[in-house]
């Protein structure tokens, strides 16, 4: 998002193009109107049908439209109430913990030289040419045992016997940071790339040791950066159900199955709406709060 | 069904990317003078399959679903037109027959007296209105009698070995609401089909404090069991069997005092535009050629009688396809799903899930 405004340059020379204003401003819109529409058939409408549901009295497999708000009371209270909790605290642990591995890989990245530095973002993309679900499969197989983790620290010393790694809450956490990290590195290396080195320079001419540029310098400007990957990777994690299950062995719920057993077990698509929504609420709330800590970078220094 | 499911579940989650692309061929197989099945994926024998293009130039359609209850939600919605054969298990029947998902069997265009008696006229379906067998599987016990120490004859055995230090966190449980919280109604002398909100709830306390005990509820890896990273699951005799054959050492059971059975049936969609064609091809599947070749691929016995005598004898661990020898159908029950009472099943797992997280 930040880093969308955030080249202002591009915008106020968009007059490089011969053809009158108008014209362009039409095609834009015209172009603009394919996602806008799509969005609107297959998003917003949807969204609609959530939005009103959840008002509604279940029936198994139908729903009777009508205005009560029990669905949100019992998506709120107690048992639901907890797992709503439980899941923006996983959300919000795991997003962290990918920045923080994120970040010293993205600050590598951005300091390599331009050929250097397509080739690292190439290496941290290629994963993703492969298929989600194949790639958690790879790492089940990675971690089971007799797999080559435990052959791996066996090897090493750091732990003797059969590791039992797989269903555990680690193993959910490795898993979700492995399989976010890619998105978590783009957007900070988009931003740590823009930061002029004349800055960093002067702070160090300056006299400020590396880690006070550092904090003062190169992390306040990273702002953007960090907003968009803790965004990017909180988001969905929120919604997060194969890796849990996958990797966790199904243990602790979490919103995402919640809402998908409502839906399809239990055939009660009120209750799974209600949730639904509070966890889009949880979205709307999160990118407030962001949006907020990217203040007065509409327009980046350069 | 579930731990059924969560085989298939893996199958199906393995090929969820290439799934998407199977949906979009659904449209394409909705040709009249065609047949669209819509199944479980891989249920099918690909050489029977084969066999039937060949006789009748006519290739069934099939498009996969991962679970009943997307089955249910499919058929329920306008998406679900224009499918001729579905296979759903024997606890969603009774709930797709009652929303008018499924067609009335015509029972003088199709053999039943070739199947199985065991497997007809059972409480999910009276007199087979809607459905035919299909093949079938069992909720049972598989552990290492070394690991555990104790011999498994009951569902209170399952309980207590499952608390025992050494065994305690190697336990894996089903993820269906029912087949966790069934064996602790039967220990308390309740059936799962007749069982209330406060019987439900009740023999949930139960599982809810031996969940800390759990390891995992997802579907066994039978690599998982035969290693020793589980030492006491829950599952179905397929899955025992894969086990065993990795690591003999392994005991299957099904506990007293009952344990489930699941059938997964064949049945025909309402509206189905290939009605002529779904008879022509359930007759097909119902010839016992046919049978030995699904049983063979799927791994999980066809309903036809006298299946065991015409497996060839290269099969290993044959018994274990039947869920071992003398099994009495008569003891086993099977559930069937009820608007009342699935949400409770299904909040009480997650709450069950939830307690050993």
């Amino acid at each position: 998002m930040a880093q969308a405004n955030g080249n202002p340059a591009r915008s106020a020379d968009g007059g490089r193009t011969a053809r009158p204003r108008r014209s362009v401003a039409v095609a834009d819109h015209l172009i603009a109107a394919v996602p806008a529409l799509w969005l609107a058939v297959f998003f917003l409408l949807p969204l609609a049908f959530t939005f009103v549901f959840s008002f509604g009295h279940s029936l198994f497999g139908g729903v009777e439209l009508g205005f009560t708000l029990d669905n949100y009371r019992l998506a709120l209270s107690g048992f639901y109430g907890a797992t709503f909790l439980r899941t923006l605290r996983f959300a919000v642990t795991a997003s962290a913990l990918c920045l923080a591995v994120a970040f010293p890989a993205a600050l590598f990245i951005a300091r390599l030289s331009g050929r250097r530095k397509n080739v690292a973002l190439l290496l941290i993309l290629i994963p993703y040419f492969s298929s989600f679900l194949i790639r958690i499969m790879a790492l089940t197989m990675l971690m089971a045992r007799g797999g080559v983790v435990e052959w791996l620290l066996n090897g090493v010393g750091l732990h003797a016997g059969p590791l039992d790694l797989l269903d555990t809450q680690t193993a959910v956490f490795i898993g979700m940071v492995y399989a976010y990290l890619p998105i978590a590195i783009i957007p900070l290396v988009v931003v740590l790339d823009r930061i002029p080195r004349a800055l960093v320079e002067a702070s160090r001419d300056l006299g400020a040791s590396r880690w006070r540029t550092f904090r003062h310098v190169t992390l306040p400007l990273t702002r953007p950066g960090i907003a968009t990957a803790a965004l990017l990777t909180a988001v969905p994690m929120l919604g997060e159900l194969v890796i849990p299950r996958l990797l966790g062995g199904g243990r602790g719920l979490l919103m995402g199955q919640a809402i998908s057993s409502q839906y399809l077990q239990s055939q009660n698509y009120p209750l799974g709406s209600a949730m639904a929504v509070l966890v889009l609420v949880a979205v709307g709330v999160l990118v407030a709060a962001l949006a907020r800590m990217t203040k007065g970078f509409v327009e980046v220094p350069r | 069904m579930t731990s059924m499911l969560n085989r298939r579940q893996t199958l199906g989650l393995f090929g969820a990317a290439s799934g998407a692309a199977l949906l979009g061929h659904v449209p394409r197989a909705f040709a009249a003078g065609g047949l669209n099945i819509y199944s479980w994926p891989n249920y099918f024998s690909s050489e029977s399959l084969a066999a039937y293009r060949k006789k009748t130039g006519v290739t069934p359609a099939i498009s996969t679903y991962d679970s009943d209850d997307t089955l249910f939600a499919k058929l329920n919605s306008p998406a679900g037109a224009g499918f001729d054969i579905v296979v759903p298990s024997s606890s969603w029947i009774e709930q797709l027959a009652a929303k008018g998902l499924l067609e009335e069997l015509d029972h003088g265009r199709l053999d039943f007296g070739s199947l199985d008696p065991d497997l007809l006229d059972r409480d999910y379906d009276r007199g087979n209105k809607y459905s035919i067998p299909k093949d079938w599987g069992l909720l049972g016990v598989i552990y290492d009698p070394e690991g555990v120490g104790t011999e498994i004859r009951t569902w209170e055995d399952f309980f207590k070995a499952g608390e025992k230090p050494g065994v305690s966190g190697k336990v894996r449980l089903s993820d269906s609401g029912w087949e966790t919280i069934g064996p602790a109604l039967w220990l308390d002398g309740k059936d799962w089909n007749a069982a209330g909100e406060a019987d439900i709830r009740k023999a949930g306390e139960r599982l809810k404090s031996f969940a800390r005990n759990v390891k995992s509820f997802t579907a066994l890896d039978a690599n998982a069991a035969a290693n020793g990273s589980i030492v006491l699951a829950q599952c179905n005799q397929g899955t025992a069997r894969a086990a065993i054959g990795l690591n003999p050492k392994l005991k299957w059971v099904v506990p007293g005092p009952t344990s489930e059975l699941w059938v997964d049936n064949y049945a025909i969609a309402k509206g189905a535009p290939n009605l002529d064609q779904a008879y022509d091809f359930l007759s097909y599947q119902l010839r016992p050629e046919v049978q030995v070749s699904e049983t063979e691929y799927i791994g999980f016995p066809a309903a036809i009688k006298g299946l065991r005598g015409k497996l060839g004898t290269d099969v290993k661990n044959v018994d274990l396809i039947f869920g071992g020898e003398g099994v009495d159908f008569s003891k086993l029950t099977s559930f069937v799903v009820n608007p009342k009472t699935i949400g409770i099943y299904l909040q009480v797992q997650s709450e069950i899930q939830a307690a050993a997280g």
